[in-house]
């Protein structure tokens, strides 16, 4: 374009409105090198770029890992699933209590006291007591670990609709309940048997027990840790249930609570009143101890009835427990809850 | 708004528009699914090739059960389908390996870091825990909030919650991508967002994905074919260009004598819509553009604008839905308020709101 162009007298011709919109039509012709400029930059850092993935995945095991790990390894670590701070410290307070007898075994031995040991000592009615003892094990402590456990496990599932996050996944409803009853149940056996088993072997080290003591005492042992089973069993079963019938935790852990302590008043205020003892039946605790006395061999609670209607009992328990907790999780939905 | 021979013969019954690719990720075969009495799915035969395609269908089409049915969760009561050439009915675990199922509804739980949530995502489908980390932090980079990873999911907005799950659903590079609403409740941007990535992902990683979606807009700029539900029956399934040319019109804009032009064209046997000064004629076999000007002289009207009328998604879902008998809210109405917009006057025993 040229400054003649631009007089004030040049006619109106929409010339230089084109020129600007297509460039200028003197020195186009001149041959030189197109070259595209660079895309101008927004500033904006983000690429978005779609990476491939060609790996393999693992079979069955490795998922069914995947969620047991998950849900051992948040009680000790971020990354996992997480468990409150409030369950996690009640947890370390109820691992530390678990462990006085054990405690009160090293300490018999340090200051060399036989009546502190005659009392807290390994025996079959503390080795009993160590699982099953009512006051304060089985008031204050193993319960309240099952219900704080159990309390989310799937309830929370369903709240949060991570439910979706397994089933749509190669996860099956038997793997998936699967896991989470053997985590939550590892976890309770780490406080209940780990501290039993530290309880033995604290009396084995500060006494210098031996061989034939161990084979002694062994089946005893045994005995206990069979009933450790039981108990983590049954309060497992009936918590997952009321957390498979829930969308919160406080529910089921409340509802755990209520039932064990429920029923076991009953039947204290039915055997007190009435002189039968026919209600423990109903007491998912008193039936496991029940059993659990025949077992070691201490002297049972109750003895209108013998020890196989309790067995009936908690088995009976545990497959209504076993029933309500498989027929809600395979109502579970994958779409919407 | 008026419907062609050719595109009633779409409705109501499995009519195929355009000659599919043998290439398909989900083929049906007589499925039919009852929830005891209530029947859920009917009959349904589905070619679904490979690339994009949409599921609409009202509240209570059958959506759901049919999402469930692929996934191979729920037993079928007759018919047979395949996934990726894997059996529904027998090979559930190896179509949801291969698939990713982004939820519509919260599935994240809310106390976990991002990266944690799709890291375990990725170890619930066997990855190895070290490379389930790896693919966690590449998916979330891809979905657009790798800066944000470590930030507890509580504190996310809707839009980096649905980032999340589609990070989810993709940590393995799925072959199937099965989108259930994804840019439900999201903002505009944040919309744009999801859109361009399940884009890239079908484009560039030339993944299929199956969004169900009830934002036509949406389906429109991420799909080439539409799957419609009705009362659990196929009621159109074929690429959306082709559905959409069955229904063609004409549109003017008219100025003076308006009404006697409507009427003339209606005496004529020609099918108007109309709206103030605009007109919409279906074209019909004949020389419909000339006629419309023939009909203009004669009652003295001014056609300032003709051109030819193409409808949308939702011109065409909302017909489809009204030819069947059913009203549906527009997008305009599903976005400002989801949970209402949705309410149809289908009965509730199908999902519908009507009272």
């Amino acid at each position: 374009m040229t400054d003649e162009e631009h007089r004030p007298d040049a006619p109106v011709t929409g010339q230089a409105r084109m020129e600007v919109a297509w460039g200028s039509s003197t020195g186009d012709e001149t041959e030189a090198e197109a070259t595209a400029s660079l895309a101008k930059k927004s500033g904006e850092i983000f690429e978005q770029q779609y990476t491939s993935w060609n790996g393999t995945l693992n079979g069955r095991w490795m998922r069914n890992w995947a969620i047991l790990r998950h849900h051992l390894l948040g009680i000790f670590k971020k990354g996992n699933r997480p468990w409150g701070m409030p369950t996690r410290i009640f947890l370390l307070i109820a691992f530390i209590i678990a462990l006085s007898d054990a405690a009160l075994v090293l300490v018999s031995s340090l200051i060399g006291s036989p009546e502190i040991h005659a009392i807290w000592g390994v025996s079959r009615d503390n080795l009993y007591g160590h699982i099953l003892g009512y006051f304060p094990r089985n008031t204050l402590i193993f319960p309240v670990v099952a219900a704080l456990l159990v309390g989310g496990v799937i309830s929370e599932d369903r709240n949060h609709g991570t439910s979706a996050l397994y089933f749509s996944r190669p996860i099956s409803r038997v793997d998936y309940v699967g896991m989470k009853y053997i985590s939550v149940a590892i976890i309770q056996a780490i406080i209940i048997i780990g501290s039993y088993m530290l309880y033995f072997f604290a009396e084995i080290a500060a006494h210098g027990r031996g061989w034939a003591w161990m084979l002694d005492v062994f089946p005893m042992f045994l005995a206990g840790g069979l009933c450790g089973v039981l108990l983590i069993v049954t309060y497992t079963s009936i918590g997952l249930s009321l957390s498979s019938v829930s969308k919160g935790r406080f529910f089921p852990g409340i509802g755990l609570l209520a039932i064990l302590f429920g029923t076991k008043t009953m039947a204290i205020i039915v055997r007190n009143l009435f002189d039968r003892e026919l209600l423990y039946l109903i007491s998912p605790y008193d039936c496991v101890a029940h059993v659990g006395q025949i077992l070691i061999g201490t002297e049972p609670t109750y003895t209108q009835y013998p020890w196989t209607f309790s067995l009936v009992s908690l088995i009976a328990i545990n497959a209504l427990a076993l029933y309500v907790l498989s027929s809600r999780v395979s109502s579970m939905e994958v779409t919407r809850e | 708004m008026v419907l062609t021979k050719a595109f009633k013969e779409c409705l109501g019954c499995p009519f195929i528009v355009a000659d599919m690719e043998r290439n398909l990720v989900i083929e049906t075969k007589g499925l039919t699914k009852y929830y005891g009495p209530h029947l859920a799915l009917e009959d349904l035969n589905l070619s679904i090739p490979h690339g994009a395609t949409a599921l609409l269908g009202s509240n209570g089409a059958g959506k759901s059960t049919f999402l469930k049915t692929i996934l191979g969760l729920i037993q079928t009561t007759s018919g047979e389908g395949t996934v990726l050439g894997c059996d529904i009915k027998t090979q559930g675990v190896e179509i949801r390996s291969r698939i990713g199922y982004m939820p519509e509804y919260e599935a994240l739980n809310p106390d976990m870091d991002a990266i944690h949530q799709v890291r375990y995502s990725g170890e619930l489908l066997g990855m190895n825990p070290v490379v389930a980390m790896n693919r966690a932090h590449e998916a979330l980079q891809f979905v657009g909030i790798g800066d944000q990873r470590y930030r507890e999911i509580s504190s996310f907005s809707t839009g980096m919650r649905q980032a999340t799950k589609l990070a989810c659903a993709i940590i393995h590079d799925p072959e199937l991508i099965i989108a259930d609403e994804p840019s439900n409740g999201l903002d505009i941007k944040t919309r744009e967002f999801m859109i361009s990535t399940l884009n890239t992902m079908v484009n560039e990683g030339k993944r299929s994905v199956l969004m169900a979606s009830h934002l036509m807009e949406d389906v429109e700029r991420v799909c080439d074919n539409i799957v419609l539900l009705h009362k659990g029956k196929l009621a159109a399934q074929g690429r959306i260009e082709d559905l959409k040319a069955i229904e063609r019109e004409i549109e003017i804009h008219v100025w003076g004598k308006a009404t006697p032009l409507e009427t003339l064209l209606k005496d004529r046997g020609m099918k108007v819509r109309r709206e103030g000064r605009v007109m919409r004629i279906a074209q019909s076999e004949q020389d419909t553009t000339s006629a419309i000007l023939q009909a203009a002289h004669e009652v003295g009207a001014q056609i300032r604008r003709m051109h030819e009328y193409e409808a949308s998604l939702e011109d065409l879902f909302l017909a489809i839905m009204e030819n069947l008998g059913y009203e549906v809210k527009s997008s305009e109405d599903l976005l400002a308020s989801p949970v209402q917009a949705r309410r149809v006057d289908a009965p509730q025993s199908m999902g519908g709101g009507a009272s």
